[in-house]
């Protein structure tokens, strides 16, 4: 590989961190299945910056690449101002806006951003220029976020990634409230006493977790094409029941879903980059 | 020694049982808390008393309001009560309660029933103006003064309530002072000492806080502080919570003004001294029912509303911020509907709810507040992400 | 911009209440079994739901009764908007005969439809609700009246002419929501605050607000209320009031002779048609009822176990099923909050005694004359206290709706203080009185179970209590109306 010119997103999530790199001239195709950046994705630190640190080194390392190929780097989720404190970056953005880029950038069709992380839930609209339009976060409730899933699948003693399988195969669909993750917890052990097949109680925690997440949507709004982002675009059957619930089909991210707040800061990182 | 009276001033605002008010308990003088805007701290002055605001500064913890109160209940509500009931509070002798809402409503009952003050007092504030209403508070505003005469156990005379009134008066016009420095478009306050200084004004002697609030002003009218970025306005909730005020202003923006029930709103009334000699009862209705804005209030949201355009265009304000803490209604429906009439008006609007206090909230604030700015950023570059 | 999230509105909520009404409109006075089997085979399974509840044997004269009232009452609201008359939206806690003796003004009353909504609506108005949602008003509103104002804001409803709020000074949800709904709309709001007073002075200035309501009424319609029509709505009153006292009477007997669901008909009525001939032929007919079913001793069928008092609201989220399940397992649902609108005689000498008893009734209105009154928890357990003597309750249930900040606030005072004073333990439930998917009635249910297998394991140390404190005194009635000893 020749001299590049690289732009670096750093996004730590609350379990996740995420780097990107993208080369100004556009020279990893060769590298990474013909994408035009390197990724990196590893489980966090205690520490964000430790996380960050360790997600940069190892992509730098894995590519044989080093700090000072970095051209300028943009940190977003936790701890995205200490990292610039730590230079690991020069500035930080909201991991909203990094979303909106980064699912705008993948597909500029994209008006809807639904993202859904650990601990957040966002819904996000843009224009047709990839502007951040409006957008709507949860407030501090878990019940609409990867935490309630994570909490949910470990009462039914299904792992994580495969909640949505077995929620898509299940023959019936037990209702839950949907206000609260302790109380479904609680709800959830109640129906297994009972005897209730794991199947239809994941089908109901993932038509739960969608109908949370439909309050949000319903606050903003939604604009087709719709995209969703964040670890929990992972699980197909919250997905088809988003889907259901909106009316529309969301279009691919066509990278993994995880990366797309990183791939928006690495994005914005080579805007500004490029105009300083 | 610019800073030196500032960092007193926060200081003070940071303590709730603060140096000025042990002195004056170590004194002998009597405390009376309150907790709404609708209490005219002037009689509670004129009858001797030490008028203080309640508040939590940010507290967050409520296990023994939580007894009492609900989750479902305003966690600043609960917090003041945490408050009352851990001892916090002991130095008051006295409580006024309000129907300033419901939360507030049951946070008094339970207060009183969990732990009893020596004096307590329940001044019933309307919900609408019209004659009849004015007539009733006047009547109200007449037996407060007879419960705080019967406490106190002489009669307040119009000399001394005029003076109260007068120095109360002086304390309202040195707020809207700083505020009209700190709106300008060089602000010589940012809303974090703007937010220390509205909380002092209540919660120390009013000649302290004058000689204070002199100082400070001559101090920094000539100047501006250290601010770039976005200039914004902070609507809603009462909110004493400095720190939410520190990190929204950590980021690129300023807040230049704001329609607080511990800001703004509890200072536009203006009342004439000369006015208690006369006809003090109607004098005192009249400026605490007419010019309350708070949500609260029914057939008034217009006045609201351009109570907040006004100030959006004095201050030259780029984005509003309206925030509510969970389970207030008045505030949380208020502020849908200003954010529909500022939005309609191009002004962007952020708006926020959120639980009082809560540290573990405050990255989701500004992850919240940041992304509001980056949308203002843009709509000021021309539309340029 | 097509907002895909809101897509699925296009019909209010209203709207389709009143066509499930006009089908009730058609059905007789009185059905066999087999005929309500073949009534409910075709209607939708969330409508057939409620109409089994209230057409089950033990309610079924009376339930056919209230059904066909409601729909009366609505149908009073479609033809005044094609006659010109004013439809005038006012909330649970408002007299509606002041507006029923306008004639040219009919009340709706917003959550007697958000309840209908939720009892007999497909979806059970959760979509209008979303709708709220989805312009941004918290969730922590009372779904009680903004399911009903969701549907109108959504545009797909009817709209009302004028909106009453007389929740001001005692709920600021329902009054904020009210505000709302008129400044969305661009309708007048007419606002009765109830000062949390109730010294004389207090109670001077409830008249004063009162009576400024009545003449902005006026002018809004451009009729003077009449002497005639104030006289034949408060005649109407004091009958079915002195019919209400009788049924209340009644109530006390042990075991309890009055079905679970009268007590949310007894409400229905006076939400919706309190005041016209229809309450008192409605009261006149739940009495008969209940005085048959103590002649032919069908309210023994089933033994009564436990006696229930809800603190505060029901819950009208599982199609008016929880009245029956509780009725199937000898729970008796003695009353709710709702029930204690205590009606007084009014006098009907003067336009102005009529209209003076009118807002007595009003400020007397049940949650008016708790949660505005001085102090919420002295008002709120006072009644309670006093009801729990009265019906013999050995229990308390509080239903724990989420948007109530006010009894949110002083249950727990209140809910020790009726265990010290009546020795009767409360119930905290938390679930939305309106919106199922909050706490679905199961999980309702299995907590009331296992809440009440604990009280009737203390019942008889209660009992013996109770007797050396001399309660309960009422005998059994016959159906001449004599009294007769029944008694255990």
């Amino acid at each position: 590989m020749g001299k590049v010119m690289l732009y670096g997103g750093i996004d730590i999530g609350s379990l996740t961190a995420q780097a990107v790199l993208i080369d100004g001239k556009r020279q990893f195709s060769s590298v990474h299945n013909s994408s035009l950046f390197l990724a990196k994705s590893i489980p966090v630190k205690p520490n964000p910056v430790d996380s960050a640190k360790a997600v940069m080194e190892e992509i730098f390392r894995e590519n044989g690449l080093e700090w000072k190929d970095l051209n300028y780097c943009i940190s977003t989720g936790y701890g995205r101002e200490k990292i610039v404190e730590e230079g690991m970056a020069n500035e930080n953005v909201s991991e909203i806006s990094c979303h909106a880029t980064g699912a705008f950038s993948l597909d500029p069709d994209v008006r809807t951003v639904i993202d859904i992380g650990g601990q957040d839930a966002k819904v996000i609209r843009i224009d047709e220029s990839g502007n951040l339009v409006n957008f709507v976060m949860n407030d501090k409730c878990a019940a609409g976020t990867g935490r309630f899933l994570e909490v949910m699948s470990r009462t039914l003693g299904v792992s994580l990634e495969d909640l949505g399988g077995v929620a898509l195969k299940a023959r019936g669909r037990v209702d839950l409230s949907a206000r609260c993750s302790i109380f479904a917890e609680t709800e959830v052990l109640h129906f297994l006493q009972r005897g209730i097949d794991v199947g239809s109680l994941a089908a109901g925690i993932c038509r739960s977790m969608a109908e949370r997440v439909m309050a949000l949507v319903r606050r903003v709004g939604v604009e087709k094409e719709v995209m969703m982002t964040g670890g929990v675009a992972k699980n197909v059957a919250v997905k088809r029941e988003l889907e259901r619930m909106i009316g529309t089909r969301m279009v691919d991210s066509k990278i993994d879903s995880q990366l797309v707040g990183a791939y928006g800061a690495a994005v914005l990182a080579m805007k500004s980059g490029r105009s300083v | 020694m610019v800073e030196d009276n500032m960092q007193k001033v926060i200081n003070l605002a940071s303590e709730i049982f603060n140096e000025e008010v042990k002195a004056w308990k170590e004194a002998g003088g009597r405390v009376i808390g309150y907790s709404c805007v609708m209490t005219p701290p002037e009689l509670i002055q004129a009858a001797g008393f030490l008028p203080y605001r309640i508040r939590a500064l940010g507290n967050v913890k409520t296990e023994k309001a939580d007894s009492y109160l609900s989750r479902f209940n305003c966690s600043f509500c609960r917090s003041c009560l945490e408050l009352g009931l851990d001892g916090t509070y002991d130095f008051l002798d006295g409580l006024v309660e309000t129907n300033g809402c419901d939360h507030l409503r049951g946070m008094f009952e339970n207060w009183q029933y969990a732990k009893k003050t020596e004096y307590f007092h329940y001044l019933k504030v309307p919900h609408v103006i019209n004659e009849n209403s004015l007539d009733y508070f006047e009547e109200e505003i007449r037996l407060f003064k007879e419960s705080l005469e019967a406490y106190s156990g002489k009669k307040v005379d119009a000399e001394s309530l005029a003076r109260a009134a007068g120095e109360q008066e002086a304390v309202r016009e040195r707020v809207r002072k700083i505020y009209s420095l700190r709106e300008r478009e060089l602000p010589a306050f940012s809303g974090f000492e703007a937010t220390a200084l509205v909380l002092v004004s209540s919660a120390i002697s009013p000649q302290r806080f004058l000689e204070l609030a002199d100082q400070i002003i001559t101090e920094r009218e000539g100047g501006k502080i250290a601010y770039r970025g976005t200039r914004l306005m902070l609507c809603g909730a009462a909110t004493d919570e400095l720190e939410l005020v520190k990190a929204i202003e950590s980021l690129d923006g300023v807040i230049v003004t704001d329609s607080l029930c511990y800001g703004t709103r509890a200072y536009a009334r203006i009342i004439d001294p000369q006015a208690m000699l006369s006809k003090p009862e109607r004098t005192l209705a009249e400026a605490y029912l007419l010019d309350l804005l708070c949500p609260r209030m029914y057939e008034d949201y217009a006045r609201r509303r351009d109570y907040v355009l006004k100030a959006v265009e004095r201050s030259n304000v780029d984005g509003v911020i309206v925030m509510h803490n969970k389970f207030c209604d008045v505030h949380g429906v208020d502020n849908v509907q200003l954010r529909m009439d500022l939005e309609r008006r191009g002004i962007p609007v952020l708006q926020l709810e959120k639980e009082y206090g809560s540290i573990a909230d405050v990255g989701r604030i500004k992850t919240r507040v940041q992304a509001f700015l980056e949308r203002i950023g843009v709509i000021e570059s021309g539309g340029r992400l | 911009m097509v907002n895909l999230a809101q897509r699925t509105l296009n019909r209010g909520l209203f709207e389709r209440v009143f066509s499930l009404m006009e089908l009730v409109e058609r059905i007789p006075d009185d059905l066999s079994d087999e005929e309500v089997e073949g009534i409910t085979a075709l209607l939708p399974t969330d409508v057939a739901q409620t109409v089994t509840a209230f057409l089950e044997p033990r309610v079924r004269r009376a339930g056919i009764f209230f059904l066909k009232m409601i729909a009366r009452w609505m149908r009073e609201a479609v033809e005044a908007k094609s006659s010109g008359k004013k439809v005038i939206f006012v909330p649970f806690n408002f007299v509606p005969e002041l507006i029923h003796a306008f004639k040219s003004a009919v009340p709706l009353t917003s959550e007697v439809l958000s309840s209908l909504g939720a009892a007999a609506v497909k979806g059970k108005g959760h979509v209008y609700w979303d709708f709220a949602m989805g312009l941004g008003i918290p969730d922590h509103l009372c779904s009680s009246s903004t399911i009903e104002l969701g549907s109108m804001l959504s545009g797909t409803d009817m709209t009302a002419d004028a909106i009453i709020s007389s929740a001001a000074g005692a709920c600021d949800a329902n009054a904020k929501i009210h505000e709302f709904a008129a400044n969305y709309l661009g309708i007048p709001q007419f606002v009765l605050e109830k000062p949390v007073d109730d010294t004389s002075k207090g109670i001077e200035q409830y008249e004063k607000n009162f009576l400024r309501l009545t003449e902005s009424l006026e002018r809004f319609t451009g009729e003077a209320l009449s002497e005639e029509g104030l006289q034949e709505v408060a005649s109407n009153i004091n009958r079915a009031s002195e019919i209400y006292y009788e049924i209340w009477e009644m109530k006390k007997l042990v075991p309890c002779p009055v079905p679970n669901l009268f007590s949310f008909f007894m409400y229905g009525c006076r939400f919706t048609m309190w005041g016209r001939k229809e309450s008192v032929d409605f009261f006149e007919l739940m009495a008969k009822e209940v005085k048959e079913g103590i002649a032919k001793g069908k309210f023994k069928q089933i033994p009564e176990k436990v006696r229930c008092g809800w603190l505060y609201t029901g819950y009208y989220i599982d199609y008016a099923g929880l009245f029956s399940w509780m009725q199937d397992k000898g729970y008796s649902y003695l009353w709710d909050i709702l029930d204690l609108f205590f009606p007084e005689p009014i006098s009907i000498e003067s336009r102005e005694s009529i209209l003076s008893g009118i807002c007595e009734s009003s400020r007397r209105f049940p949650m008016t004359r708790q949660m505005g009154a001085e102090s919420m928890s002295a008002a709120w357990l006072e009644d309670a206290a006093h009801i729990a003597r009265e019906l013999s309750a050995d229990c308390a249930i509080f239903c724990g709706h989420h948007a109530c900040k006010q009894t949110w606030s002083v249950i727990s005072m209140v809910s020790r203080e009726l265990q010290r004073i009546s020795g009767i333990p409360t119930l905290n439930l938390q679930g939305d009185a309106w919106l199922s998917r909050v706490t679905p009635i199961s999980v309702i249910q299995s907590e009331i179970d296992s809440f009440v297998r604990n009280v009737i394991r203390n019942k008889g140390e209660r009992r013996k209590i109770r007797r050396r404190k001399g309660w309960r005194t009422t005998q059994y009635p016959t159906l001449a109306t004599g009294l007769e000893d029944e008694r255990e």
